[in-house]
C-alpha cells in the first residue's frame, strides 16, 4: 500500500475554502431531511470502506473531512478490501448482525451483486439524486439501491523512457518479446478482458457469449511472463523498475506520476474498459446510521464534494459542472466527449455481475499454467 | 503467610470442585482443547455443507438443494489439478530441504560447548519468529528486486539485473527460510534426548563420525525428524503469504485459489470446496505418514529408538 503523501498547501487551502463553503451551504440549503420527523441522533463515527493510498485520501479530502466538519459525525475508513468486506457484510445480514461498515465504497459490479443479493438500501430518497448524469443510475437493477459515483478507464500504463517515439498504440505491445517479464495485468484480469477480446481479433458483440478471442490473447500475454497483481502493486512496481507497461486504473498511474515515477498511459486503438465505482449502504444498521449514511452519500454527490474528491483521482463524476483537473483536459482517459466515449468499452454492469466469475476463474486458469 | 494463602486457596478449590467430581477433573482440564477443536470441527461442519452448495449468480446465494457441482468443477478444471499438484510439490520439496537444512544447525546448537555460539545460534533462530511472514517475504522483495541488493552486486561483476523473484523457486526459497526454525525447535529436543556417549561408543567401536551421525544420530532422531516433517509439511502446504506475496500471482497454491473462490468471486461453495479437498490432501498424508514413521514427538505414543 501507497503512504499517504501531505496534501500540498494549495490543496489544504481549497479544502477549507470548499469545507467553509459546505458547511455554509448546509445551513442556508440544510441537509435534507430523509423520512424523519425529526432528525435522528447522530452516531458519533461512521465507517466507511475505502481503498488505501491516492484512494483513501482523495476520500477524506473531498467528502469525508467536511461532511464531519459539517455534521461533527467523525469518519473512520476502513481499508478491508473491497472482495473482502463484501462476505462479512453478507454473512452479517444473512445472520441478523450488525454490518462491519455503515457505508461501503465498491466497484458497481460488487455492488451490484450485493444489491441482487438484496443487502442494500433503497436510496431513491435521496434528494441529491436529482440532476446527476446517467452514468449514476445503476443498470439492470430496480431502483436506487446502489448509486454510481464516477467513471474511470483502465489505460494503457507505460514507462515513458521505454518508448522515446511516443505511446504504444495498441494492447499487443503488452505482447512485444521486448517487454517479456516486463508486463502486469490485475490478478483477475479486471479491466483487461474486454479490451483483450478486441485486441484479439474479436468484437465487443461477442461479449460474453463468444470470449474466445480474448482468452486466446491471454494466452500469448501468459506466454510473457506477466506480473499479475493488485493497485497498489502497479505503483511499486513501476517505481522499483519491475514493469514497463501494464493495464491499470488512470488513477495509479496518475498518482505513480505524481509521486515522481516516470509513468505515462494511453488509450489503445482497440479501446480501454470504462467502468463506475459506487456507493451503497448495507441492511441491519440502527435507524439513525442508516440516516446519517445516506447523508454522507447525498453529500458525496454535491458538486462541492465531487470536485476536491475526483480532481485527486483524476475521474469524471456524476454531478454536471465537474471540471477536469488541468493534466487531464482533452485527455480521452478523462472522457468527456462522445469522440472520447467511442473509444471506450462499456460493458453493462449486470453482463459483468453474471460472468465475471466465469472470467476470473479462466483468466487464473490461463495465468496459472 | 504462604502457607496460609495456600490452606485458603485450598478452601476455595474444595467450594468449587468438591472431592465426589475429583475423577472429573482431567476432563475439566482438556475442556477448553476440547472447546477450541470443536469450534474448529462446527467450522468445517458448515464448510463441508457449503461445498455441496452452488452459488447462484441471479442472486448470489448458495442453492438450498446439495449437489457435487463446485467438486465436478473442480475435478473438469484442469488449473486446480495444476495448483494442487503445484501446492504438493512445494510442500515435500520445502519439507526436504528444511529438514536437511534444520538437521546440522540443531546438532550443533544441542552439542557446542560454546555458550556464545549456543546464545547466537538460539537468537538467530528466535529472530525471525518477531518478524511475521509477510514482513519478511517483503523483505526478500527489496533483497531479490531488479533494483535490490542481490540483483546490485550481480551488476557490479558485470551480470543481470535477474528476475529472481516472482518464481516458483523463489516461493519454495521464502518458505524454507520460513520454516527452518519451526524445524529446527521440533528436531533440538530429540537431538538432546540422545546422550553424547552413545556417539562416543559407536566412534570407539570403529564408526567414523559421518557413520555415527546416519546409523546412530539420525535414527535415534527420527521423532524429531517426524514432527518437524508433519509441522513443515502442513504449515507449507496450507501458506498463503509467500505464493501470494513472492509468487508474482502466477504461482498460487491451494489456500490462495481458496482465498480467490470466497473473496474474488464470492463463490464460498467453490472455495469451501476446495478447502475440503485441502483439509482431505493433509489429513490424508498426515495420517499415512504417522502410520508409517510413527507420531514422533508430537504423539503420545513412544517410538521403537526414541529416548525422548
Amino acid at each position: 500500500m501507497r503512504s499517504r503523501s501531505t496534501p500540498p498547501l494549495w490543496r489544504r487551502r481549497q479544502l477549507l475554502q470548499t469545507a467553509g463553503a459546505t458547511a455554509l451551504g448546509a445551513a442556508t440549503l440544510g441537509l435534507p431531511r430523509l423520512g424523519f420527523a425529526n432528525e435522528p441522533a447522530k452516531p458519533a463515527e461512521l465507517i466507511v470502506r475505502a481503498w488505501g493510498g491516492v484512494w483513501v485520501d482523495a476520500l477524506n479530502e473531498g467528502v469525508s473531512a467536511p461532511f464531519s466538519e459539517m455534521t461533527g459525525i467523525r469518519i473512520r475508513h476502513d481499508l478491508t478490501e473491497d472482495n473482502e468486506i463484501q462476505p462479512r457484510i453478507w454473512a452479517a445480514v444473512a445472520q441478523g448482525r450488525k454490518p462491519p461498515i455503515h457505508i461501503n465504497w465498491d466497484t458497481s459490479t460488487n455492488a451490484t451483486k450485493s444489491a441482487m443479493r438484496g443487502v442494500t438500501v433503497d436510496l431513491s430518497d435521496l434528494p441529491n439524486l436529482e440532476g446527476l448524469l446517467p452514468a449514476a443510475t445503476p443498470v439492470g437493477l430496480d431502483g436506487f439501491p446502489i448509486v454510481n459515483v464516477y467513471s474511470y478507464v483502465y489505460v494503457l500504463a507505460y514507462r515513458e523512457a521505454v518508448f522515446p517515439d511516443g505511446p504504444p498504440d495498441s494492447w499487443n505491445i503488452l505482447l512485444d518479446p521486448r517487454f517479456r517479464s516486463r508486463v502486469a495485468v490485475y490478478n483477475d484480469g479486471i479491466g483487461f478482458h474486454p479490451a483483450a477480446q478486441i485486441a484479439g481479433g474479436g468484437t465487443f458483440e461477442d461479449i460474453p457469449d463468444n470470449m474466445e478471442p480474448a482468452w486466446e490473447f491471454i494466452r500469448q500475454l501468459k506466454a510473457q511472463n506477466p506480473l499479475l497483481g493488485e493497485d497498489p502493486d502497479f505503483t511499486n512496481w513501476f517505481q522499483q523498475g519491475e514493469i514497463d507497461v501494464a493495464c491499470t486504473i488512470i488513477s495509479n498511474a496518475r498518482e505513480a506520476r505524481a509521486n515522481g515515477i516516470d509513468v505515462a498511459w494511453t488509450i489503445p486503438k482497440e479501446g480501454a474498459k470504462i467502468d463506475t465505482d459506487a456507493l451503497w449502504i448495507p441492511q441491519g444498521l440502527d435507524d439513525n446510521e442508516t440516516y446519517w449514511a445516506k447523508q454522507y452519500i447525498n453529500y458525496a454527490l454535491t458538486l462541492e464534494a465531487q470536485q476536491p474528491w475526483l480532481d485527486r483521482l483524476g475521474l469524471p463524476g456524476v454531478r454536471p459542472g465537474v471540471v477536469p483537473p488541468a493534466d487531464l483536459v482533452g485527455d480521452p482517459a478523462y472522457p468527456t466527449t462522445d469522440e472520447d466515449f467511442a473509444r471506450l468499452i462499456s460493458v453493462p454492469t449486470p453482463i459483468l455481475a453474471e460472468y465475471e466469475r466465469d472470467w476470473f476463474i479462466k483468466f487464473t486458469e490461463i495465468m496459472q499454467s | 503467610m504462604a502457607s496460609r494463602l495456600v490452606d485458603g486457596l485450598e478452601v476455595v478449590r474444595a467450594a468449587l470442585w468438591p472431592k465426589p467430581l475429583a475423577w472429573a477433573t482431567g476432563y475439566a482440564l482438556l475442556l477448553p482443547a476440547l472447546l477450541v477443536v470443536g469450534l474448529l470441527a462446527l467450522g468445517l461442519v458448515y464448510i463441508v455443507d457449503a461445498s455441496f452448495r452452488e452459488l447462484d449468480t441471479r442472486t448470489f446465494l448458495l442453492a438450498e438443494t446439495y449437489s457435487l457441482g463446485n467438486f465436478q468443477e473442480i475435478w473438469e478444471r484442469t488449473v486446480f489439478w495444476r495448483i494442487t499438484g503445484r501446492t504438493l510439490l512445494a510442500a515435500v520439496i520445502v519439507t526436504a530441504i528444511t529438514l536437511a537444512l534444520a538437521f546440522p544447525y540443531a546438532y550443533l546448537m544441542v552439542r557446542t560447548r560454546s555458550s556464545l555460539l549456543r546464545k547466537l545460534l538460539l537468537i538467530s533462530l528466535f529472530l525471525p519468529f518477531f518478524i511475521g511472514q509477510v514482513v519478511r517475504a517483503y523483505g526478500w522483495l527489496i533483497i531479490l528486486g531488479q533494483q535490490g541488493i542481490a540483483n546490485t552486486l550481480l551488476q557490479q561483476i558485470g551480470l543481470g539485473p535477474f528476475r529472481l523473484i516472482f518464481t516458483y523457486e523463489t516461493v519454495i526459497f521464502g518458505l524454507v527460510q520460513y520454516m527452518l526454525p519451526f524445524a529446527v525447535l521440533m528436531l533440538a529436543p530429540a537431538l538432546a534426548a540422545i546422550s553424547e556417549e552413545v556417539e562416543l561408543a559407536a566412534e570407539s567401536l570403529g564408526a567414523r563420525w559421518w557413520e555415527a551421525m546416519l546409523n546412530v544420530v539420525v535414527p535415534m532422531a527420527k521423532p524429531g525428524f517426524v514432527a518437524a516433517g508433519v509441522v513443515v509439511f502442513t504449515i507449507s502446504l496450507t501458506d498463503f503469504a509467500m505464493p501470494a506475496v513472492l509468487g508474482g500471482g502466477t504461482n498460487d497454491f491451494l489456500a490462495n485459489s481458496i482465498y480467490h473462490a470466497f473473496f474474488r468471486i464470492s463463490d464460498p461453495g467453490l472455495a469451501s470446496a476446495l478447502a475440503v479437498i485441502l483439509v482431505a490432501i493433509g489429513s490424508t498424508i498426515v495420517a499415512i505418514l504417522f502410520a508409517w514413521l510413527g507420531t514422533g514427538t508430537l504423539g503420545f505414543r513412544k517410538s521403537s529408538g526414541a529416548s525422548a
